[in-house]
């Protein structure tokens, strides 16, 4: 895997100045990732260092892999993942330190995959077909039977938390929260599962109809 | 319909229950609670939070996830494909200077600053990291650790900016390129682009749109699909959220 292991730990114990003592760049591998960032800048930042290549190099698999899942398509990831590079390149000026790179690497390639996912579902209604396709003649989870007297965002939350197990909530989170297709949360979380998050939504869904059926009895009860 | 009501009252419920709070954690700062880099004080309230919050959990799992990445047998003649095509591009646009000429020069004093800053700044600041935040994929909230320079790159946080138009197949060529304001934004620059990022124009305006000039929509041809993104700055001129790349094509 490229990037992994210490040497994309921000803490060095070098100082960069000493670290570039190779003139012949032999000595990059051993280079911390703030290094590369470092020595980049201080060399004016413009154009592609043999610093930024070597810190580029270390994160290609982790990126590309990522926008491959986000995408499904190798031209697509292609053009995210280079969008993420030139991105990163254009204001690596920003990185503070204050993170692994490897980190705020992940900051702006979550960005350009939600850019990316927002502006393929405005073309079509992706997520309501995701669950329409997910609840075939499901009458226990339709719309109109989740969540239909739980208007309150707090009560919503309490319910998600207790009612779901972790998965579930992650589905929920990444489908309903930021609008991610069922299909790339399947490949982002690993799902192995034949129909991937879909069974979650399906499961989660059940359950919170459930709950509601129970707090409507118990009202029912208490009235 | 009732049914399509029921559905778009339950979307937006759980939008609002699912999305970022002030309280939740940003990327930058959910990587220093995995890794233990985060300063003690602003550590132990935002820890609570995270381990009760399904968004926070959610981007602590997919954080470690990018970070574990590795492809899957299914994904790796994808993954080695785009990875050499990356890197032959980021090769050929070299024109860097050698390890050499840094190490003639002076030392690397923006390093230095910054891991010296680290200690004490940011300690006093992320004190109040947990109270001052803001919505959505907020970074960048960190203290500011070393100045840039007047040639630096400009700060550019992650929030991002929602474009209205244009996007997708399209009829004809646009009239202009629109946007979601931002109460952030001073000023907005836009820019074109052909799907190599080669570009075809940039503007810069104060307004949440931007007419196309007609030599521009000239260029918008049928089946040519183009890019196009805006970044939003503030009164300094630092980049504070951005676009994405849009695409969008005339129908052919």
């Amino acid at each position: 895997m490229a990037g992994g292991g210490a040497r994309g730990q921000q803490s060095c114990s070098t100082p960069a100045s000493l670290a570039v003592s190779s003139s012949d760049g032999g000595d990059l591998e051993a280079l911390s990732d703030a290094d590369l960032v470092s020595n980049h800048l201080a060399a004016g930042g413009g154009g592609g260092s043999i610093w930024l290549q070597e810190l580029f190099r270390r994160h290609y698999t982790k990126v590309v892999t990522w926008c491959l899942r986000v995408a499904g398509d190798r031209e697509e990831a292609h053009d995210l993942a280079q969008g993420v590079f030139l991105k990163a390149q254009r204001y690596l000026g920003s990185f503070r330190g204050d993170s692994k790179v490897s980190t705020w690497l992940y900051s702006i390639t979550r960005s350009e995959c939600l850019n990316y996912l927002r502006s393929r579902s405005s073309l079509n209604d992706a997520l309501d077909d995701d669950v329409a396709e997910a609840l075939p003649d499901d009458p226990e989870s339709r719309p109109e039977n989740v969540f239909e007297f739980r208007s309150s965002v707090q009560a919503a939350r309490a319910l998600l938390d207790r009612e779901l197990t972790n998965v579930e909530k992650r589905v929920f989170t990444l489908h309903y929260g930021d609008d991610v297709p069922l299909q790339t949360i399947t490949r982002l979380l690993g799902l192995e599962n034949p129909s991937g998050a879909k069974a979650y939504l399906v499961s989660a869904r059940r359950k919170l109809a459930r709950a509601l059926q129970r707090w409507r009895a118990c009202e029912r009860l208490n009235a | 319909m009732a049914e399509a009501e029921a559905r778009s009252r339950e979307r937006s419920l759980l939008r609002k229950a699912l999305s970022p709070s002030y309280a939740c954690a940003t990327p930058l700062e959910l990587g220093g609670l995995a890794d233990g880099s985060l300063a003690r004080p602003a550590a132990a309230p935002l820890r609570d939070h995270v381990s009760g919050c399904a968004r926070c959990q959610t981007e602590l799992t997919l954080l470690k996830e990018f970070d574990n990445a590795a492809p899957r047998p299914d994904e790796e003649r994808a993954v080695s494909w785009i990875s050499a095509r990356l890197e032959r591009r980021f090769s050929e646009a070299s024109a860097g200077p050698s390890p050499s000429r840094t190490h003639h020069g002076a030392a690397l004093p923006r390093r230095s600053r910054f891991m010296a800053l680290n200690v004490g700044g940011f300690a006093v600041a992320a004190a109040t990291l947990a109270a001052a935040v803001a919505i959505g994929l907020r970074e960048g909230r960190a203290p500011e650790l070393a100045q840039p320079s007047a040639t630096a790159p400009t700060v550019l946080r992650s929030a991002g900016i929602t474009t209205l138009s244009p996007a997708g197949d399209l009829d004809a060529p646009p009239n202009e390129l629109r946007w979601e304001p931002r109460t952030d934004a001073a000023s907005y620059s836009v820019q074109v682009m052909e799907v190599d990022y080669a570009e075809l124009w940039s503007a810069e305006t104060h307004d949440a749109s931007i007419a196309l000039p007609p030599a521009v929509r000239a260029r918008i041809v049928p089946g040519k699909p183009l890019l196009w993104e805006v970044v939003a700055k503030d009164a300094a001129g630092r980049g504070v959220a951005w676009s994405g790349k849009q695409r969008f094509r005339i129908k052919t």
